[in-house]
């Protein structure tokens, strides 16, 4: 029992990064522009992240600073296929590869050759009075670290703004038809520019997550591919806040099986099958999951002819 | 016509300038010097044979990634999942190189592991093709998921099966000799594996321009119902393009296997895949620029490695220098097709005024 | 008379390819219906898109109550009461009515029963049966239309612009619609009409602005002018004739194409096409008439093999051709002209040669053991290209730079050479300058004059009438009835395109469900 219990802690603990990813994706796409530099906008705000904690010793302060990273990469994202009308999945993979570079090098720049990885302190835990008490509920849900409450009431905020707010109703309808947004009034390359540079600041969040949350540490490889299922959990999540949230908590817990496979008695299973599990749930949630309601001009960027 | 491709070649040239320009600009943070840097770049990389035939080893299989990443993009389609598929091609031509090493001719199990390479790499991509089709599964996302799963399925077998005699390090062992494709220059790496690669290259180009296969993909990616409308059904063509995708990138793993690593690890040419992917679109998917693109991508890779060796200067900055050079590329698209536009617009002033004089 | 209500003042737009407005000068008074009249790239729309402000003018002013403007975005133009109804309607298909009228109106939380209740409220008002809550894409076409006046009188505007506004509506349906706009100018407001259909001009203007070629080429009072002449205003030349041969029934035609039975009932939706049946002789043209989305494109296309047919036969020359698909249907000689060429019959960055090719790449005539005869293929295209006179330099031009008649032409010439047996045409002409609409006119009588059968769609009555030896009226998917061409009138026609039989009105058989 107390098995599951931590495995839940820990999955609801991973599960924030990837829903608060999946939240700015689903905010962007909502106006129908695919966020595809998301894993690069991860790899700079865990960058960022970690350099800003580093160097000032508080956690806010990497937040902050991975906060404007995501933003600034989103907004040469958003400038190049917003306003110069680039291919959204050939530019993503671009600033991919840039921000790779970027990351590595400019590490190198700031700290030097290290031969021992640099080590920050993780963001503490707050337990919430007497809501942590509950048994069972109380230790997965209300001992969390700040983030991941936020991330939750997010998710909930983001939903009342997307269905229920003009606001949404404008994101809405640059996503579904753009000519259409633009003949009733509605600024279409505003508010998607917009909108990526919102997806990039909780991108950044979510990317600096891993470093000061998690492990402590920065290095390349930190990411692997998580930017990307957050990518996948706004799809399977169908475009809505609170489906990303779901989808969230099961990828979360699929993450959070890797770690506790040995102490769950499943040591017969190869890890590495674990390790690849999100992965697979990604294809094969897209492939079971057929019925999806696309946002019509999801993908397609907003030409006028001038 | 013609204008217009030598506008594009001047045009990415000066995208290249520019993004080379920028990344060397970074390098004072490192205390090194830009000029002395790029001396020492180009020195190093074109002063000896074994350095240059260096360039030939890397650009071979860029080539071929980048390839499959413009094959599905003819047809409107996104295999982002290249690296899977080269690690699937990795895996089995290794496997055909250490099993049948001995048991047959040297020439005839490199051909057999050159087919299985394809064939692996292939059948990877036709699943791809084929869950896009059939469940219409976003084949952006499901290739790019792929990629993660085969590198630790990869992982596995090199834990397990593939492991070498040792069981040491997670790598296979050596293969045999006789089953290394053959060099074509002494005193380098440089195996015949460039040949195969170009050859792919050119039998790409004559698919896609010169047969109605080629024609029908091409049709399907620009206009999908205007193929369903000519009897061409989309995800027939869907499958046939992924699945040549995927064998391309098969095919890459076959000649870094057999031409130049001589055994699989992990973490094994991390890059390949996304580098194929700016190469395609620094050739804006043409299969004979992906030859220049991937000797440009090449000589980055030498250059900057032998940069590393020489100075302070780090591998990433290879990184950085490909990534600005896509991202100025790109860029370049827009001012081109802006200028041209522009141009265009006062031709319309020139035809409107000749009108009133007239 | 007083300070017209908008002025524009020597407007000029300049696209890349062309110069589509030329110092156009146009007055608004309060009050009035304008017609604006021309043929299709004349440069209406582009004008009053500038007016609207989705387009920037590259020289000109626009005054509106007498005072110079600068509208550079739709809610500049919305803010001083000018709204415009597109030809392609700009609503969000995906969006309730509601949604798609408030939206960009409001601010903060929306309380959607609210606002559904001031719709509904403001549709009574104004006669127009919109239900609120419904979903656009479930609704049909006509009362889409309604939904954008609807978003119109919710702005308040007092300028509405409707682009082509009966191009989707039967005859009955523009009546109601031009009564609409009598009553709507007869509060203070004003109305612009484009349009190419001079009947109506005729019928709703109050004042005739005719352009050609981006140029207003005169400004009449319906009163003071003729039909034949705005007609040659209009064009600037005159036309040939057609001369449709006279159809003789005589039992050696034999039947070509025979439909049975023919159904498409999709699933949780109402019938696309219900028992089907006809047949077109050698040499005959069968007209299919009917207000545009009643089962036409799908009646086209499961004769061509591209729909998911629920039940039915096809017969081509007596040979059961049901279970043949598009591939195979293309190789027994068939034909087909799409309505929107550019999503189902070309490929804009190709050259003319690859879309010659576009539905032989699994015959014999071009490609040979897979690989394309690029040298008959080429010589082929550019002798279609002199035979229909199509504009090009050569045949190796992207489709998408040549103009939109040219590329019909192209098309055309390419589905006659595919249709050797027969020839579907959906909507042949839509949205061609007058002297392509005659050179494809002619070559559908040349077609049906070599004994071919060919089923021609189109919603516009005159090209039906012009072209068909017998006419088949098409409502919510079911035949209304085949008639000989001469036997119908635009009233009666009019009737059953609305669904309504007024010789089976006793019996009951009319419009029922």
């Amino acid at each position: 029992m107390t098995t599951v219990v931590n495995l839940l802690t820990r999955a609801f603990f991973m599960s924030t990064p990837l829903i608060l990813g999946a939240l700015g994706e689903v905010i962007a796409e909502r106006t129908g522009m695919m966020v595809t530099a998301v894993e690069g906008i991860f790899l700079i705000g865990a960058w960022g992240g970690f350099i800003g904690a580093y160097l000032s010793g508080s956690c806010l302060v990497g937040f902050l600073l991975a906060a404007l990273c995501g933003l600034l990469v989103a907004m040469l994202y958003g400038l190049t296929t917003v306003y110069m009308q680039q291919h959204q999945i050939v530019m993503g993979t671009a600033i991919a590869i840039l921000v790779t570079g970027f990351c590595t090098f400019f590490y190198r720049v700031i700290f030097g050759v290290q031969t021992t990885p640099l080590k920050i302190e993780t963001l503490k835990v707050i337990e919430i009075p007497l809501l942590s008490k509950i048994p069972i509920i109380g230790s997965i849900l209300f001992s969390q670290n700040l983030i991941t409450y936020l991330t939750y009431i997010l998710a909930f905020v983001s939903w009342y703004v997307i269905f229920k707010t003009s606001l949404g109703l404008t994101l809405r309808s640059c996503g579904e038809n753009a000519e259409a947004a633009d003949a009733a009034g509605i600024p279409v390359t505003t508010v998607r520019f917009l909108a990526v540079a919102v997806a990039g600041c909780l991108g950044g969040i979510a990317g600096a997550y891993y470093p000061i949350c998690n492990v402590g540490m920065y290095n390349s490889e930190i990411i692997g591919g998580r930017g990307w299922i957050a990518f996948g959990i706004c799809f399977l999540g169908n475009w809505s806040p609170l489906g990303a949230l779901v989808f969230g908590i099961i990828f979360g817990i699929s993450e959070a099986l890797g770690v506790y496979v040995k102490a769950l008695g499943l040591s017969g299973v190869p890890s590495e099958l674990f390790s690849a599990l999100p992965y697979l749930l990604v294809i094969i949630l897209t492939v079971a999951r057929r019925q999806f309601r696309v946002p019509a001009q999801l993908g397609t960027n907003y030409v006028k002819e001038e | 016509m013609k204008s217009r491709k030598a506008d594009f070649i001047i045009w990415t040239a000066l995208a290249v300038i520019l993004g080379l320009i920028v990344s060397f600009s970074f390098l004072p943070l490192l205390n090194v010097n830009p000029v002395e840097a790029l001396q020492t770049m180009l020195v190093e990389t074109f002063s000896d044979t074994y350095t240059m035939g260096n360039i030939l080893v890397k650009t071979a299989p860029l080539i071929l990634t980048g390839l499959a990443f413009a094959f599905t993009y003819k047809a409107n389609l996104y295999n982002i999942g290249a690296q899977g598929q080269f690690y699937v091609g990795c895996i089995c031509a290794v496997a055909v190189s250490l099993g049948l090493a001995g048991a047959l001719p040297g020439p005839l199990v490199i051909l057999l592991a050159m087919l299985a390479a394809m064939l692996g790499g292939g059948l990877m991509g036709l699943l791809i093709g084929f869950l896009k089709a059939r469940f219409n599964a976003s084949e952006f996302l499901v290739s790019m998921m792929s990629t993660y799963v085969i590198t630790y399925v990869m992982q596995l077998l090199l834990r397990t099966v593939l492991q070498e005699s040792k069981h040491e390090y997670l790598k296979t062992d050596y293969i045999d000799s006789s089953v290394w494709l053959p060099k074509f220059l002494s005193g380098t790496s440089a195996s015949i594996g460039i040949f195969i690669a170009v050859g792919a290259a050119i039998l790409v180009w004559l698919i896609l321009y010169k047969t109605a296969l080629g024609y029908r993909i091409r049709v399907t990616g620009q206009n999908m119902d205007a193929a369903r409308m000519a009897g061409i059904n989309p995800f027939v063509q869907c499958m046939i393009a992924f699945a040549i995708s995927g064998a391309i990138a098969g095919l890459a793993g076959f000649i870094e296997i057999n031409g130049m690593q001589h055994m699989l690890l992990t973490d094994f040419d991390t890059d390949i895949g996304s580098y194929g992917i700016g190469i395609a679109i620094l050739a804006n998917a043409n299969p004979i620029g992906i030859i220049f693109a991937a000797l440009l991508f090449g000589v980055l890779t030498v250059g900057g490695t032998a940069l590393g060796h020489s100075t302070d200067a780090p591998a990433s900055t290879i990184d950085l220098m490909q990534g600005f050079v896509m991202l100025f590329v790109l860029m370049s698209f827009f001012f081109r097709k802006k200028i041209e536009l522009n141009r265009m617009k006062k031709q319309t002033v020139g035809a409107a005024e000749g009108k009133e004089a007239a | 008379m007083s300070v017209p209500v908008v002025e524009l003042k020597h407007i000029t737009k300049r696209f890349a390819r062309v110069l589509a407005n030329d110092d156009v000068s146009i007055t608004i008074h309060q009050g009035e219906v304008v017609a604006l009249l021309g043929e299709n790239g004349a440069g209406k729309s582009t004008v009053m898109k500038c007016l609207y402000g989705l387009y920037r003018m590259t020289s000109g002013a626009i005054y509106v109550d007498g005072q110079e403007q600068k509208i550079e975005k739709p809610r500049d133009a919305m803010n001083l009461g000018i709204s415009m109804i597109q030809q392609h309607f700009s609503l969000v298909p995906a969006h309730t009515v509601t949604e798609n009228i408030i939206l960009g109106t409001c601010r903060g939380p929306i309380d959607y029963k609210k606002k559904e209740q001031e719709i509904a409220e403001l549709a009574r008002e104004h006669h127009l049966d919109v239900p609120a809550d419904a979903y656009v894409k479930d609704l049909p076409v006509g009362t889409q239309q309604k939904v954008e006046i609807l978003k119109a009188l919710y702005l308040k505007a007092r300028i509405l612009i409707m682009d082509e506004p009966t191009a989707v509506l039967t005859p009955q349906e523009s009546e109601i619609l031009m009564q609409f706009i009598r009553g709507y100018v007869e509060k203070g407001n004003s109305v612009v009409l484009i349009t190419h259909k001079m009947k109506e001009v005729m019928e709703a203007a109050d004042r005739i602005v005719v352009m050609r070629d981006g140029r207003v080429v005169g400004t009449v009072d319906k009163e003071e002018v003729q039909e034949t002449d705005l007609a040659h205003m209009m064009i600037g030349r005159d036309l040939e004739d057609l001369k449709k041969s006279a159809w003789e029934e005589s039992a050696d035609r034999k039947p070509c194409l025979e439909v049975r039975d023919l159904s498409i009932r999709p699933k949780n939706q109402a019938p696309l096409l219900e028992n089907i049946e006809f047949s077109i002789r050698e040499g005959e043209i069968l007209g299919v008439a009917g207000v545009s989305g009643n089962g036409q494109q799908e009646l086209c296309e499961a004769i061509y093999g591209a729909a998911d047919v629920t039940s039915g036969q096809i017969l081509l020359d007596g040979e059961d051709i049901s279970h043949l698909s598009v591939r195979g249907r293309i190789a027994k000689g068939m034909g087909y002209l799409a309505s929107d060429r550019h999503r189902y019959g070309m490929v804009s960055d190709m050259s003319l040669s690859e879309n010659m090719l576009l539905k032989a790449s699994y015959l014999k005539t071009w490609v040979n053991h897979g690989i394309i005869k690029r040298k008959k293929l080429n010589q082929d295209t550019q002798k279609a290209i002199q035979d229909y006179s199509v504009k090009a330099p050569d045949c190796s031009v992207s489709a998408g730079s040549l103009s939109g008649g040219n590329q019909q032409k192209l098309v055309v010439a390419r589905e006659v050479g595919m249709g050797e047996k027969m020839l579907i045409f959906d909507q042949p002409t839509r949205g061609l300058d007058l002297g392509a609409i005659n050179y494809v006119h002619k070559t559908i009588l040349e077609e049906k004059e070599r004994g071919k059968c060919i089923l021609l769609v189109s919603t516009e009555l005159s090209e039906i009438f012009a072209l068909s030896d017998r006419v088949m009226v098409l409502y919510q998917g079911r035949n209304m009835g085949i008639y000989q061409a001469d036997e119908l009138t635009t009233e009666k026609i009019g009737l059953l395109m609305a669904g309504y039989d007024p010789e089976k009105e006793k019996g009951g058989n009319g419009d029922e469900e």
